[in-house]
């Protein structure tokens, strides 16, 4: 069986410092407009009052850092008209710009928001899984650059065989949908996908 | 709501208005050589089927001004094993040359009627594949406002009900060149044009009931499959759109349809007719782009965007 690379990604350290997605915009010299990682912020509750105080009620919030999850089943490669959407026999799915017409169908049919429209290209751009520092020996950007060692990378079946399958953790959707390369450890206060009570708290302009 | 959006609206509106009228200028052409002779069908349906061509290629044209990177458009039919939209291209061209074929052969009556009606039978299946095809691309599990089984279901009516309508204005205009041109043939054209738009004031408001069926269906089902904030749209930000869309079909297929039967029992009504003809198809034509804006800004996206 081919190699199938993923990601880990330790919701239960990740602080929000979003330094995974500064290491990724830099290393891939990406416009400010453009995050192929980014961090959302989940949370809910609500606060009452009781004998005269306010008191939290159910209050949380976690982080979740996110990029291409490389899926078994990518949407995306199904969905592009011109084949440039690929999947590599790594797993890694990269889309070949030279290919790409720019009709952003991929970015309709992904439901982790990965692949991002290049405004100045008019082609679509997104993780490429720092496919050169990987060819040199070395670790995606997002990984080295984290403080907390949130991020993780590695062959899925050793990352699943370590940190278990789940997949879904709200915000994320439901791990069905396309069979996503990556697993969660999940914050302890994390909800399941589609049945979550709290909401993103990013501001529009963070994600 | 930017270029690219509106070159989306254009695109489908206008390749469905062109199958729709593929489809129906066929059927009325079939009751008419019954009817009339062909040389009588001929007078009143060339004119209309040429101008179906320019019609799909400006819908064509217009598709390409959605592409961020246009020159590698013609790569986009290279995935027809999984990608809908390589599917809905390949349609699209096939649909075009289809078409293409037939009207050179029916506008220089090349070959026999029989093969001239394969011809066109083939391309209308095309034509019916083109617009399946259309609506598959957005049959997807991230847009749960789409992928419904009326998003099919209305892509149909809207190409019959634009079909129906746009060849009720098309035969208008022809019958008024033929009268200018050839006053002797016109008489037997008055006559055929008046038969047709009855048949065509009693297929819109047939259409119109099926339409008023399927769209608070569509509602209904976002509503009821994980696009409930889709289905708020219609009645919350978006209420004064669909209602104007739903106002503007209502008027144009319904009440100028019925006018329009009406005017077309008698001799001597045709200015009237035309206008009615013309106007409903106005009406309608914008009604169905209002209803198409809709069908996109109302479409809300499943997991993280």
């Amino acid at each position: 069986m081919a190699k199938q690379l993923g990601f880990h990604i330790n919701s239960s350290v990740c602080a929000n410092c979003k330094a995974c997605q500064i290491a990724c915009q830099d290393k891939n010299n990406l416009p400010t407009a453009i995050r192929w990682r980014r961090v959302v912020l989940y949370g809910g509750g609500n606060w009452v009052e009781k004998d005269g105080r306010w008191m939290p009620n159910g209050v949380f919030s976690y982080s979740v850092s996110f990029a291409c999850m490389h899926c078994e089943k990518p949407l995306c490669v199904e969905a592009c008209p011109t084949g440039a959407m690929v999947k590599r026999a790594d797993g890694v799915v990269l889309v070949n710009q030279d290919q790409c017409v720019g009709c952003r169908y991929c970015e309709w049919a992904c439901p982790y928001g990965a692949p991002h429209f290049n405004e100045a290209k008019g082609v679509m751009t997104k993780c490429n899984f720092c496919e050169d520092l990987l060819a040199q020996g070395q670790n995606p950007a997002c990984v080295d650059a984290c403080p907390m060692r949130a991020i993780e990378f590695g062959d899925i079946a050793e990352l699943r065989a370590k940190y278990g399958t789940l997949a879904e953790i709200e915000p994320l959707p439901s791990a069905k949908i396309t069979q996503p390369h990556a697993v969660v450890t999940p914050h302890r206060n994390a909800q399941a996908s589609g049945k979550g009570t709290g909401k993103i708290m990013n501001l529009p302009e963070e994600l | 709501m930017n270029v690219r959006e509106w070159a989306l609206i254009t695109f489908t509106i206008l390749a469905q208005m062109s199958v729709g009228s593929f489809i129906v200028l066929g059927i009325v052409h079939y009751f008419v050589v019954r009817k009339s002779g062909e040389k009588q069908a001929d007078e009143l349906s060339d004119r209309a089927l040429l101008a179906i061509g320019p019609v799909l290629a400006l819908g064509m044209a217009a598709s390409l001004l959605h592409l961020g990177n246009p020159v590698n458009a013609y790569k986009a039919v290279t995935n027809l094993g999984t990608s809908w939209l390589s599917r809905e291209i390949f349609f699209g061209v096939l649909f075009a040359v289809a078409g293409a074929v037939f009207a050179v052969m029916q506008w220089k009556k090349i070959a026999t009627f029989t093969v001239r009606n394969v011809v066109a039978m083939i391309a209308a299946v095309i034509g019916v594949a083109l617009v399946y095809s259309m609506s598959q691309v957005y049959m997807m599990p991230t847009r749960p406002a789409w992928n419904l089984v009326t998003t099919p279901v209305s892509f149909y009516a809207t190409t019959l009900l634009l079909g129906v309508l746009a060849m009720g204005a098309a035969f208008v205009a022809n019958y008024w060149y033929v009268q200018r041109k050839n006053p002797g043939c016109a008489s037997e054209q008055c006559v055929l044009l008046r038969d047709a738009l009855r048949w065509i004031a009693i297929s819109s408001i047939v259409l119109l009931g099926f339409q008023f069926v399927v769209l608070p269906l569509s509602i209904a089902l976002m509503a009821a499959s994980g696009a409930a904030a889709s289905a708020a749209m219609f009645v919350g930000e978006y209420g004064v759109l669909f209602a104007l869309r739903l106002v503007l079909v209502f008027l144009g297929a319904g009440v100028l349809g019925i006018f329009a039967y009406r005017e077309a029992q008698n001799a001597g009504h045709e200015r009237m007719l035309s206008i009615l003809a013309y106007s409903a198809f106005a009406f309608v034509l914008v009604g169905e782009i209002v209803g198409r804006f809709l069908f996109y800004a109302t479409a809300t996206h499943f997991g993280l965007q």
